[in-house]
C-alpha cells in the first residue's frame, strides 16, 4: 500500500468499483472510528449539519439502527423513513420519493430496497450521496466492508491475501455473498461459495469469467469447501426457498449444509465463524457454533457501526 | 432546386438518386446504379457496370421496409404512442408497411375494433401502410378463441396474443388449425411463462453479477419445441387448402433457432423473425456495457471502457437481451435463411413505466427509427451481406405472412411499379436522442449513441413518407 488514497466516490452503490486502495481507505477510517466508539458518548462532529435520511423499503433492524447510530455519532441530522409509514404505500414512485427527500434537506440517503439496482435509480435523481444498504439480491456494501474489517482484525497479521474464506448457504439470493465476492477477491482471499446446487446457478460461470488474479471456487460439496478454511460465513436461509421448490425442507438443509461443530472440524483449528444476521439458529448454524469460541458474529455487529461511520464520513463530510 | 422540399404525404413527383448502391430483392440483383421516380412511379433503374477499383457507394436504395411486429398503442395508450406518431417513426426509419399488434386497450378481438384501427390508419394520411393483427383468444385471456373469421374479414392479416402466449396447449393447437382454415398465420411469442415468473434478465453473467432473477433460455426453447410439435400434428391432419402457418416472433436464442432450422428442413410451415436489438445488443448492456454484440463476444470486463450506468430500464425487453453468442447465432440464422424476417418489436412505454426500478419496468423499447442503422452496423462489421438483410427487412416478411394477398406490393425496384423505397446513407452519422425521435417512447438503450447510417428518404405508395431535411439531393426538378 502506498498510504491512504483520495476517496473518489460520490455514492456507495456496489463493491465492484472499489479498488484494493479504496478498501484500505475504508478500513483505516474505520480504525479511527473504532477508537471513538470505545469511549462511551464520544462524538466526532464531521457530519455536523449534514442531513442523513435512512429510507428502508424492507424490514431491517440491525442495518437500520447501525446506520442511524453511525450518523448520530458523527453529528448528522438523522431522519428515518420507514417505507410502510410514508407515501410509498400510496404508490409514490421511488423517483418522486427521492426528489421529495432532497427538498426536505437530505444530503445523504441510506437506502434499503427489495429490487436489485434500485439505488442506481435513486442516485440518478438525487443531488447528494446514496448509500446502498442492501438492494435485492445485488449488493450490501456496508456488510461486505464490515466482514472484511472483522476478518482483518482476527486473521494473523491482518492478512486476507491467500486465506481460504467460505460463504455457505443460499448464495443465489444473497446480496451479502455477491458483495463479498468483490471485496474478498479484491483483497486476495481464496474465496469459496458453497450451497445446494439449486442455490448456486450462475456462480460457476462468474468464477470462470473472473480475471486470473481473483480466486473464486464454487461447489455444492460442503466438506470440500470447509477443508482447511480460515473463516466460514453462514448465510440466512429463508422459508420462501422451500415454497419455491428450491429445497425439500429446512431439516434436510440443516442435515446437509448446516454449520455444526462436527462440520467446522474440517476447517482449520480456530477458524472464524461469521454470520451477517439475522440468524436462524438450528437451521443454517448450530447454536453452539454461533456462540462458540471462534465466533465473531457479535463483533461483526459492533464493527458495523465503525464501518458505517467511515462510509458516511468518506462520502459526505464537507471537504 | 425546387422552391421548397416536398413534405411528407405529398406525391413523389420527381426523385433521382444517382450513383447509389441499388438492392433489389425481387430480381436478386444488387450493385451500383441510378433510379428515377416520376409521378410516383419508378421510371428508370439503371445498373452501372461496377468499376473494380471504386468503393461501393455509401448511399443505398432498397425497397420500403416491412415491419411484422410493432405496438402502436392506439386505441387506449395514446399517451405512449399513437398511430400517427408510430407511423411517423416508421417512415423516419424507412418502413413503408407496419403490422400493428393487437394488444391495445381494448384489444383487437372483434371485427369493429380491427376496422376502427385500420380506419384510423387511413385517417392519419400517412403514406405508410398500416396492417393489423387480431388476437388469437378473446381478450388475450388464453381461454377461448377470438372470432378469427370475422377478424380476417375486417382485415386482420393474422393472429397473435403477443406478450400473452397461449399457455394452454390444446387451445393453441386449435387456434393453429382454425386460423389455417381461414388462410391466416398465427404469430406466436414463444415464452414458457412458468419459467419466467419474476424473471428480469437473461440468466447469464450479467444477471448473476447484478443480482437479477434469471430468464432462462429454456423458456424460449421449450415454448418453440411445444409449438413446433403442435404444428406438426395439426399440419398432418389439416384438410387440403387449410394448412396451418406458424410464425415465431422475436426469436432470441441459438437453441430455439436450431429447432426452427430442423423444423424447416423437415418441411413444417414455420417462419420466424428476430429483432434488431437482439441482433446488435446483448445482456452486458443491462450492466452498462455499450459495445455491440459482435464486439463483446470475448472479454466480459472490457466493456467498462464504454460503460453506462447499470440497470438502465431501456435495456429491459421481452425476451431479454441475450449473451453475445446468442446474438451471433441470430446473424448466422439470417445468413443461412432460418430467419425469414427482421421485425422491430417497437414497444414504446411512457416515463411512468420506465423510470422505475429495473424489475418493475415495463419491457419494451422504441425500435422503428433505429432498426435499419443497427442492422447496417452489423453488415459493416461483416456479419451478413447487405442483400441478406435487405431481404429480411422487405421480401422476407412479406413472404412469411403472405402479405401480397393483403395488398402489400412485392418488394422490389421494378420499373413501372408504384415507388415504394427507402434511400439510406451509410456514412451520415447521427446521435440517437429519445427526445428527438418521432416515437413518443420515453427511452431507448441507444440514447446518446452515434449511429453511422441515416435514412434520407422514404417513399411509400408513390408518396413521400419521410424526407431528411438536410438532404437536398435528388428531389429537384
Amino acid at each position: 500500500m502506498t498510504g491512504p488514497q483520495p476517496w473518489r466516490h460520490r455514492h456507495l452503490l456496489d463493491v465492484a468499483h472499489l479498488t484494493a486502495a479504496d478498501l484500505d481507505t475504508v478500513m483505516r477510517r474505520a480504525d479511527e472510528m473504532a477508537v471513538i466508539l470505545r469511549h462511551r458518548g464520544a462524538r466526532r462532529a464531521s457530519l455536523q449539519g449534514v442531513g442523513v435520511t435512512i429510507l428502508f423499503y424492507e424490514a431491517s433492524t440491525r442495518t437500520r439502527v447501525s446506520f442511524e447510530a453511525a450518523a448520530k455519532r458523527l453529528g448528522a441530522d438523522v431522519v428515518n423513513v420507514a417505507a410502510a409509514s410514508s407515501s410509498v404505500t400510496k404508490g409514490e414512485s421511488l423517483v418522486d420519493t427521492v426528489r421529495t427527500l432532497e427538498a426536505l434537506g437530505a444530503d445523504v440517503i441510506v437506502m434499503r430496497h427489495g429490487r436489485s439496482g434500485a439505488p442506481y435509480l435513486a442516485a440518478d435523481v438525487f443531488g447528494g450521496s446514496v448509500v446502498n444498504a442492501g438492494d435485492g439480491w445485488h449488493a450490501h456494501p456496508s456488510q461486505a466492508l464490515l466482514d472484511l474489517y472483522t476478518l482483518r482484525a482476527h486473521l494473523p497479521g491482518g492478512r486476507i491475501a491467500g486465506r481460504k474464506v467460505v460463504i455457505l448457504g443460499d448464495i443465489l439470493h444473497s446480496r451479502v455473498a455477491r458483495s463479498n465476492v468483490w471485496s474478498l477477491t479484491t483483497a486476495g482471499a481464496d474465496l469459496w461459495v458453497c450451497g445446494p446446487a439449486t442455490l448456486l446457478p450462475g456462480f460457476e460461470a462468474w468464477a470462470r469469467a473472473l480475471p486470473a488474479d481473483r480466486r473464486l471456487t464454487v461447489t455444492a460439496d460442503v466438506d470440500r469447501a470447509l477443508a482447511g478454511a480460515h473463516a466460514v460465513m453462514a448465510l440466512r436461509l429463508q422459508q420462501e426457498r422451500m415454497t419455491a421448490g428450491l429445497l425439500p425442507s429446512l431439516a434436510e438443509y440443516t442435515a446437509e449444509y448446516g454449520l455444526t461443530t462436527a462440520r467446522l472440524r474440517r476447517a482449520r483449528p480456530g477458524a472464524l465463524v461469521l454470520h451477517p444476521g439475522p440468524m436462524n439458529e438450528g437451521v443454517e448454524i448450530a447454536p453452539d457454533v454461533a456462540a462458540g469460541p471462534t465466533s465473531v458474529i457479535t463483533e461483526q455487529v459492533a464493527n458495523g457501526i465503525a464501518i458505517r461511520m467511515a462510509i458516511l464520513e468518506l462520502l459526505a463530510a464537507p471537504r | 432546386m425546387s422552391p421548397r422540399a416536398p413534405r411528407p404525404g405529398e406525391p413523389c413527383r420527381h426523385l433521382v438518386v444517382e450513383d447509389a448502391l441499388l438492392v433489389d430483392p425481387a430480381s436478386g440483383h444488387h450493385g451500383p446504379g441510378t433510379i428515377v421516380v416520376e409521378d410516383g412511379r419508378l421510371a428508370e433503374v439503371t445498373w452501372a457496370t461496377p468499376a473494380r477499383s471504386r468503393k461501393a457507394p455509401a448511399v443505398v436504395v432498397m425497397p420500403g421496409l416491412v415491419d411484422l411486429h410493432a405496438h402502436l398503442r392506439e386505441p387506449g395508450g395514446e399517451d405512449t404512442e399513437t398511430i400517427l406518431t408510430g407511423l411517423a417513426a416508421a417512415a423516419a426509419g424507412g418502413f413503408t408497411t407496419v403490422c400493428a399488434m393487437p394488444n391495445t386497450t381494448p384489444p383487437l378481438d372483434d371485427a369493429a375494433a380491427v376496422r376502427d384501427v385500420l380506419a384510423r390508419g387511413r385517417a392519419s394520411r400517412s403514406p405508410v401502410r398500416l396492417l393489423a393483427y387480431g388476437t388469437i383468444t378473446a381478450g388475450r385471456s388464453g381461454e377461448r378463441l377470438a372470432p378469427m373469421a370475422e377478424l380476417a374479414a375486417a382485415g386482420a392479416i393474422g393472429f397473435s396474443d403477443d406478450g400473452a402466449p397461449v399457455d394452454e396447449a390444446a387451445l393453441f393447437a386449435h387456434a393453429l388449425a382454425y386460423a389455417g382454415g381461414i388462410g391466416r398465420p398465427l404469430v406466436e411469442h414463444p415464452e414458457l411463462r412458468s419459467l419466467t415468473r419474476g424473471a428480469e434478465a437473461h440468466d447469464g453473467l450479467a444477471a448473476t453479477i447484478l443480482g437479477l432473477a434469471g430468464w432462462p433460455v429454456a423458456a424460449e426453447t421449450a415454448a418453440v419445441a411445444r409449438a413446433l410439435a403442435l404444428l406438426e400434428d395439426v399440419a398432418r391432419q389439416a384438410p387440403a387448402g387449410a394448412a396451418p402457418r406458424l410464425h415465431l416472433t422475436h426469436v432470441s436464442t441459438a437453441d430455439a433457432l436450431a429447432l426452427i432450422r430442423a423444423a424447416k428442413a423437415a418441411g413444417l410451415p414455420v417462419t420466424c423473425d428476430v429483432t434488431p436489438h437482439h441482433l446488435a445488443l446483448h445482456d452486458g448492456w443491462v450492466g452498462g456495457d455499450r459495445r455491440f454484440a459482435w464486439e463483446a463476444l470475448a472479454a466480459p470486463w472490457a466493456g467498462k471502457a464504454t460503460a453506462a450506468e447499470a440497470y438502465d430500464t431501456a435495456t429491459r425487453v421481452n425476451p431479454p437481451l441475450r449473451s453475445p453468442d446468442h446474438a451471433l447465432a441470430l446473424w448466422a440464422g439470417l445468413v443461412d435463411g432460418t430467419v425469414d424476417a427482421i421485425a422491430t418489436d417497437h414497444a414504446p412505454h411512457p416515463e411512468t413505466a420506465k423510470r422505475v426500478e429495473f424489475g418493475d419496468a415495463a419491457p419494451g423499447i422504441a425500435g422503428l427509427e433505429t432498426a435499419l442503422p443497427l442492422v447496417l452496423a452489423g453488415v459493416a462489421a461483416g456479419l451478413a451481406d447487405l442483400a441478406t438483410v435487405v431481404r429480411a427487412l422487405t421480401a422476407g416478411p412479406v413472404r412469411a405472412l403472405g402479405l401480397t394477398a393483403r395488398g402489400v406490393p412485392e418488394p422490389g425496384l421494378t420499373v413501372g411499379a408504384t415507388a415504394d423505397l427507402v434511400v439510406v446513407d451509410r456514412a451520415a452519422p447521427w446521435t440517437v436522442r429519445a427526445a428527438t425521435l418521432r416515437s413518443r417512447a420515453y427511452a431507448t438503450p441507444l440514447e446518446g449513441r452515434r449511429l453511422e447510417s441515416r435514412v434520407l428518404a422514404t417513399v411509400a405508395g408513390g408518396r413521400f413518407a419521410y424526407l431528411d431535411e438536410d438532404w437536398a439531393g435528388g428531389t429537384d426538378g
